[in-house]
C-alpha cells in the first residue's frame, strides 16, 4: 500500500476532489455577496444613502461588468435594474439576501453530499485491498498476527481515515477561501481592523498545533492500547475453555481491569490537553471582537469608520472563527489520521505478505505425470531443518502412502506437495515445471488438502461441502437490473470485485454435475461413503422443510405420516405417539403448545415470551383460564424453590430440569411470601403465567391438570387461534393433519404427535418405525437432503469431531482433485473406522493420486508407492506394481537424501 | 399418580427411608415414570448400567443367563428397587429383568443419581448406610452357611 496517505487519497480521488474542489470555488462569489448584502442593507435601505440627493426611486438589481483599466476600461451594463421605492429595496435587498442564504445551503449541501460519498468510497476501497492482504498473509505472518486485532484495523481503526479522506483537501480548500473571503472582506472594509484580525489568526496558527503535538503522541498510544485490549478479550474467548479448567477469572479480570485503566489514563491525559488547547482557542478567537468593538467603535465615534461597515465587518469576523477552528482541527485531523494510517500500513508489511497473484485465465492442465522432487530442504520457524535434500520421483496417478516416524517430515512433504508451504528450498517439478509456478486457479480445482484440523465455516453443511468449487459465478448477472448497474458503478469505482455472491457461484462441471439437485445427490453419496448416513438422516429428521424449495415434498411427508399412523396402529404401537388432535388435549406435549395447537414462528410467541403478550393474556381470561394457569404457576414455583433449595446456581441439574432459571429463584420466593400477604400484582402474574406454558404433564406429574381444565384448554384453542389470525400475521404454523408444518422439524411432521414419555424405550421403538416407512416410501435421500441444511455453527462448532472430520473429506472430494493430499485428516476416527475410509478414499479417487501421511504400515494395504521417513532416511517401494504398469518407480529404489 | 404418589413410593425404598422429604421429591421429579408392557425388557445382563429402577406399580423378574439357559432367580414387587448397584458400582448388569405384567417404574438417570450424591452428603450417607447394611447382611448369611 502507498506509504503516503495524501499520496495514497491523491492517487484514488483525484477526479472527484477537484470536481468538488472546484464546485467549492464557484460558491465562492455567492457566500462573499452574502456577507456584503447586510452592509447594503443598513446603509442604503435603511439609512437612505441610496435615496440621498432626494431621489425617490433607486434602482435595484442593476448588473453591470466593468473593464479593467488595462483593458480600456468601461462598462456593460447587463440588466439596467428596477427602479424601487424604500420600502421596495429594503424588501427587495432583503429578499436577496434569503436567495443568497439559499443559494449558499444548496452548495454547502452538495458538497457535504460528495464529500460523504468520496469518503466512504476511498474507505470502501482501502477496507478491500486491506482484506484483499488478509488473504495474503504468509504462513509465518500468520502465526504472528492476532486475528481479532486485524478485523479491529479492518472495521475500526481506518474509520476516522475514510472520515477525513472526503476532507482531506476540499477542507483546507472550502475553509481557506471562507476564511480568506472574510478576511479580504475585513481588510477592504477597514485595513487596520483586517491587519487586527490577521495578527491574532497568525498567532493561532502557530502556537496551538505546537501544543497539539503532544496530543498525537497520546492518541498512537491509546489506539495501540486499545487494538492490544481487542486482541485479548478475544485470546481470552478462544481460550475460555482453559480459563475455567484453570479457573484463572480473577487473574484474567485484574489484566483487563488494568488495561481498562490505562486506557483511562492515556484518555484523561488527552482530556485534559485537548480541552487546554480548546480553551485557549476560544480565549484567541474571543480577543478580536474585543478589539473590534472597542477599537472599530472608536474609529465609528470619530466618523472614520460608518457604521455600516462595522456591523459588517463584526458580521464577517462572526464568519471568520468557525473556518479558522475547523481548519485548525482538520490540520489536527491530518496529523491524527496520518498516524492512524502508518500504523495500519505497518501491520501490513510486505514481508508478512505473501506476492500477488495476477488472476488470468490459464490453460487448464491435469495434475498428472511424472513428479519430481529434487533437493528438498525443509526448515522450521525456528531454523532446524526438517527435511535435507530429500529427492523421489513418482508416477502419477499414484496412491502414495507417506509414513511417519513421527517427527514432521513427511508432514512437510505432504504440504509441500499440496502448495501448503510456500518456502522451502530445491524444487518440486511435474513434468519438469515447477509446480510453484502453478496458477492458483489449476491449483484450486485440482488440488485438495485436507490436514488434521477441519475448518468449516458458519452456514450449512452444503455450504462448507460446496466452498471448494466457488470458483466464479455462473453466467452473467441481471445487469438490467437499476440495482446491479448501481452496485457494479461502485465497484468499479472503488477497486471492488464486480461479482455478485447472489449468483450461483458453484463449477458444476468439475464436480460433473448436472445442476444444484444432482450436486446434492453427489454430496450425499459422498457423505454416505464417508460414513455420515445416520449423521446425515438425523440431521434431517430435525431440520425443517422449506416447501417453497422441495414443492413436492410436503405432500409426500403427509402421506408418510399416515403411513407411520398405520403402521403405529398395526403394530400395536398406537400408544407410543400421542397424536395432535384439535379435540384432545395432548399430555405430551407442554401446555402452550396445547393452547396454541402449532408451532412458533416468531420470537414474541415462544417460550415465555407468550406470557408478556397482553391479548394472550386476555383471550386466556376470555376462555376462563387465566387464574387456573396463574394459580398452576403458583404451585410450579413453589414446587420447584422447594426441591432446588440447596443446588448451587450453574448446576447441571438447575439447567436440565428446573422450570425456574437458578437466579431467579430468588425472585419467585419473594413473589410466593407477597402471595401469602395479599393480591399479587400485575408483573408477578404475568411471570408466574410463564412457568405452566411449559409443562409437560407426562413428564413433569405435578398433577396440575384435570379433565376439566384439559378440557377448557382444548376449548381455548379456538379462541387463542382467532385471536392470533386476527391481525394477520398470527406469528404461529398451526397444525392440521392434511398439511405440513414448515415451522416443525421433519421428525415432528412425520409422528404429528408426541413420543411418550411414559413408556419404556418409546423413543427407540418409534425411530425404528420412522426409518422404516421412510425407507418404504423412499424419502430417505429426501431427508438426507435437508440433512444438507444443518447449520455446522462458528467453526462448525454444532457438528462433533468426526462430523467435522467428515465433512472436510467430502469438501475435498466433491471437486475430484487430480491430487488429493491428507495429513493427519482420520486423526479422529478409531482405527477401524480410519481403515475403512482409507478404503473408500482409494475407490473414490481411483485414477487420481491419492498421499497420503500414515503413522505406521498398518494402514497400508490400499496404496501403490509406500514412502518412509524413518530416521533420517527415506525409502520407497512400490506395492502393485501390476496395477501401477510402467508408471511406477521400481521396487526397493532408494531416494537420495535424508531426513533430519 | 403424581410426583407426591412416586415420592411415597421412594420412602418405602430403604436406601432412600432417611432422606428428606424435598430431596426425595427431587429424585423423583428428576426421575421419568416410564411403563412396561408384560414381558418388556428393563434391561438385559450385560447391558451398560445407565439407570435405576423404582417398581412403583406391578411386578418384574430377575433373569440370570446360565448354561442351562435363562432362569428366573426372583420376584421383585411393589416399591422394589433394582438396578442400583450397577449404577454405582459402574459394572454391566449382572442380571435380565422382565416384566411379569404391565408394570409402572420410576427410572433414576445415572448421571442425575451421581450428581444428587455429590451434590447431597445425606443422600451419599443413606446410599452408604443401605450398602453397609447389605453387606453385614450377607456377611451374616456366609457365618450362618459355613456354621450349618
Amino acid at each position: 500500500m502507498e506509504k503516503s496517505l495524501f499520496r495514497y487519497i491523491w492517487q484514488h480521488s483525484r477526479r472527484e476532489q477537484l470536481l468538488v474542489c472546484a464546485v467549492v470555488l464557484v460558491s465562492q462569489p455567492f457566500y462573499f455577496f452574502s456577507l456584503d448584502l447586510p452592509r447594503r442593507i443598513v446603509n442604503e435601505a435603511i439609512q437612505g444613502q441610496a435615496f440621498r440627493d432626494g431621489q425617490t426611486t433607486a434602482t435595484f438589481l442593476r448588473l453591470t461588468l466593468d473593464w479593467p483599466a488595462w483593458l480600456g476600461g468601461g462598462s456593460i451594463e447587463l440588466f439596467q435594474g428596477f427602479q424601487v421605492g424604500r420600502v421596495g429595496l429594503l424588501f427587495g435587498l432583503s429578499t436577496l439576501f434569503l436567495v443568497f442564504v439559499l443559494i449558499n445551503g444548496a452548495f454547502k449541501y452538495w458538497i457535504n453530499v460528495a464529500k460523504g460519498a468520496l469518503g466512504e468510497r476511498m474507505l470502501r476501497r482501502m477496507r478491500f485491498q486491506l482484506f484483499s492482504m488478509v488473504l495474503r498473509f504468509t504462513p509465518d505472518a500468520l502465526r504472528t498476527v492476532k486475528s481479532s486485532e486485524t478485523a479491529t484495523i479492518i472495521k475500526d481503526e481506518v474509520e476516522p481515515i475514510g472520515g477525513f479522506i472526503g476532507d482531506a483537501f476540499i477542507t483546507p480548500a472550502f475553509l481557506g477561501f471562507q476564511a480568506l473571503t472574510a478576511l479580504i472582506f475585513i481588510i477592504v472594509q477597514n485595513a487596520a481592523l483586517g491587519l487586527m484580525a490577521l495578527a491574532v489568526i497568525a498567532v493561532q496558527f502557530t502556537v496551538i498545533p505546537r501544543l497539539r503535538r503532544e496530543l498525537l503522541k497520546l492518541g498512537r498510544e491509546r489506539q495501540l492500547a486499545s487494538r492490544e485490549l481487542a486482541g485479548r478479550i478475544a485470546e481470552v474467548m478462544d481460550g475460555m475453555e482453559v480459563v475455567h479448567v484453570h479457573q484463572s477469572q480473577s487473574w484474567e479480570k485484574a489484566e483487563i481491569g488494568h488495561r481498562l485503566f490505562d486506557l483511562f489514563d492515556l484518555r484523561l491525559q488527552i482530556y485534559n490537553r485537548k480541552f487546554m488547547v480548546k480553551f485557549l482557542n476560544n480565549l484567541l478567537a474571543q480577543m478580536t471582537p474585543f478589539f473590534f468593538y472597542a477599537i472599530g467603535g472608536y474609529f465609528a465615534l470619530r466618523g472614520t469608520l460608518d457604521i455600516g461597515q462595522l456591523v459588517a465587518v463584526i458580521n464577517a469576523y462572526r464568519e471568520l472563527p468557525p473556518p479558522l477552528k475547523e481548519l485548525i482541527d482538520w490540520d489536527q485531523q491530518r496529523l491524527d489520521v496520518q498516524v492512524k494510517y502508518d500504523q495500519v500500513v505497518q501491520h501490513f508489511t510486505p514481508e508478512r505478505l505473501l506476492p500477488e497473484h495476477e488472476i488470468e485465465t490459464v490453460e487448464d492442465v491435469p495434475l498428472v505425470g511424472t513428479m519430481q522432487a529434487k533437493d528438498l530442504v525443509i526448515t522450521d520457524t525456528h531454523g532446524s531443518t526438517l527435511i535435507e535434500n530429500v529427492s523421489f520421483e513418482i508416477k502419477l496417478p499414484a496412491h502414495v502412502a507417506l509414513i511417519s516416524d513421527g517427527a514432521a517430515a513427511a508432514s512437510s512433504v505432504a504440504r509441500i506437495i499440496a502448495m501448503q508451504v510456500p518456502s522451502f528450498s530445491g524444487s518440486l517439478l511435474l513434468n519438469d515445471h515447477d509446480l510453484r509456478l502453478l496458477s492458483p486457479s489449476i491449483i484450486g480445482r485440482r488440488l485438495a488438502y485436507a490436514g488434521v484440523d477441519p475448518i468449516m465455516f458458519p452456514g450449512s453443511i452444503r455450504d462448507n461441502i460446496t466452498y471448494g468449487i466457488r470458483c466464479k459465478p455462473n453466467g452473467n448477472f441481471d445487469a438490467a437490473k437499476r440495482e446491479e448497474v448501481r452496485r457494479i458503478a461502485e465497484a468499479l469505482r472503488t477497486g471492488n470485485p464486480v461479482e455478485s455472491i447472489s449468483s450461483d457461484w458453484l463449477d458444476y462441471g468439475l464436480v460433473g454435475a448436472k445442476d444444484a439437485d444432482d450436486l446434492d445427490r453427489i454430496m450425499i453419496d459422498l457423505l454416505n461413503r464417508v460414513g455420515m448416513e445416520r449423521d446425515l438422516y438425523r440431521f434431517g429428521l430435525a431440520g425443517q422443510l422449506d416447501p417453497e424449495r422441495y414443492p413436492d415434498m410436503a405432500g409426500r411427508i403427509v402421506e408418510a405420516r399416515r403411513r407411520l399412523r398405520v403402521t403405529f396402529q398395526a403394530n400395536g404401537m398406537a400408544d407410543l405417539v400421542e397424536p395432535f388432535d384439535i379435540h384432545r388435549y395432548n399430555d405430551q406435549a407442554t401446555i402452550a403448545e396445547n393452547l396454541l395447537f402449532g408451532v412458533p414462528t416468531s420470537e414474541a410467541m415462544t417460550g415465555r415470551n407468550l406470557a408478556q403478550n397482553t391479548e394472550f393474556r386476555r383471550t386466556l381470561d376470555r376462555a376462563g383460564i387465566h387464574d387456573d394457569l396463574t394459580e398452576m404457576g403458583l404451585q410450579i414455583a413453589e414446587t420447584m424453590t422447594e426441591i432446588f433449595e440447596g443446588i448451587p446456581p450453574g448446576h447441571s441439574l438447575f439447567q436440565q430440569f428446573s422450570f425456574i432459571d437458578a437466579d431467579e429463584i430468588d425472585d419467585f420466593e419473594e413473589i410466593l411470601r407477597r402471595h401469602a400477604r395479599g393480591p399479587l400484582t400485575k408483573d408477578d402474574e404475568i411471570r408466574l403465567l410463564g412457568l405452566p406454558l411449559a409443562y409437560i404433564e407426562a413428564r413433569h406429574r405435578l398433577g396440575l391438570l384435570d379433565n376439566s381444565l384439559r378440557m377448557r384448554f382444548v376449548r381455548a384453542r379456538g379462541l387463542v387461534r382467532e385471536m392470533l389470525e386476527f391481525g394477520g400475521n398470527p406469528g404461529v404454523d398451526f397444525y392440521d393433519p392434511d398439511k405440513l408444518c414448515a415451522a416443525a422439524p421433519l421428525r415432528d411432521n412425520l409422528l404429528f404427535g408426541r413420543v411418550s414419555y411414559n413408556i419404556a424405550n418409546a423413543r427407540e421403538r418409534v425411530a425404528q418405525a420412522i426409518s422404516a416407512v421412510v425407507g418404504e416410501l423412499g424419502l430417505l435421500e429426501s431427508i438426507e437432503r435437508i440433512g444438507l441444511d444443518h447449520q455446522v455453527g462458528t467453526a462448525g462448532r454444532l457438528l462433533d469431531a468426526q462430523q467435522r472430520a467428515g465433512v472436510n473429506l467430502v469438501r475435498c472430494l466433491v471437486k475430484k482433485p487430480d491430487i488429493f493430499v491428507l495429513d493427519g485428516a482420520l486423526t479422529s476416527f478409531d482405527e477401524g473406522r480410519a481403515q475403512m475410509l482409507i478404503g473408500v478414499l482409494s475407490e473414490v479417487c481411483e485414477g487420481r493420486s491419492l498421499f497420503m501421511v500414515l503413522p505406521n504400515d498398518r494402514q497400508a494395504e490400499a496404496f501403490d508407492i509406500l514412502v518412509r521417513f524413518r530416521k533420517g532416511r527415506v525409502t520407497t517401494e512400490e506395492r502393485h506394481p501390476t496395477v501401477l504398469g510402467k508408471s511406477g518407480v521400481s521396487e526397493g529404489e532408494r531416494m537420495a537424501g535424508g531426513v533430519v | 399418580m403424581t410426583l407426591e404418589t412416586e415420592v411415597q413410593s421412594l420412602r418405602q425404598v430403604p436406601m432412600f427411608k432417611d432422606i428428606d422429604p424435598a430431596r426425595l421429591k427431587l429424585l423423583a421429579f428428576t426421575s421419568e415414570r416410564v411403563q412396561f408392557a408384560g414381558g418388556q425388557r428393563f434391561f438385559a445382563q450385560g447391558d451398560m448400567s445407565d439407570a435405576a429402577y423404582v417398581i412403583l406399580d406391578g411386578r418384574a423378574h430377575v433373569m440370570l443367563d446360565t448354561a442351562h439357559g435363562e432362569i428366573k432367580v426372583a420376584d421383585l414387587g411393589h416399591n422394589a428397587l433394582v438396578g442400583e448397584m450397577g449404577i454405582l458400582s459402574d459394572s454391566p448388569r449382572s442380571a435380565t429383568i422382565v416384566a411379569a405384567e404391565q408394570t409402572t417404574a420410576l427410572r433414576i438417570d445415572k448421571r442425575v443419581f451421581l450428581e444428587l450424591l455429590a451434590q447431597f452428603p445425606q443422600i451419599a450417607l443413606a446410599v452408604m448406610r443401605e450398602l453397609a447394611d447389605r453387606l453385614e447382611r450377607t456377611n451374616a448369611q456366609l457365618a450362618a452357611q459355613s456354621k450349618a
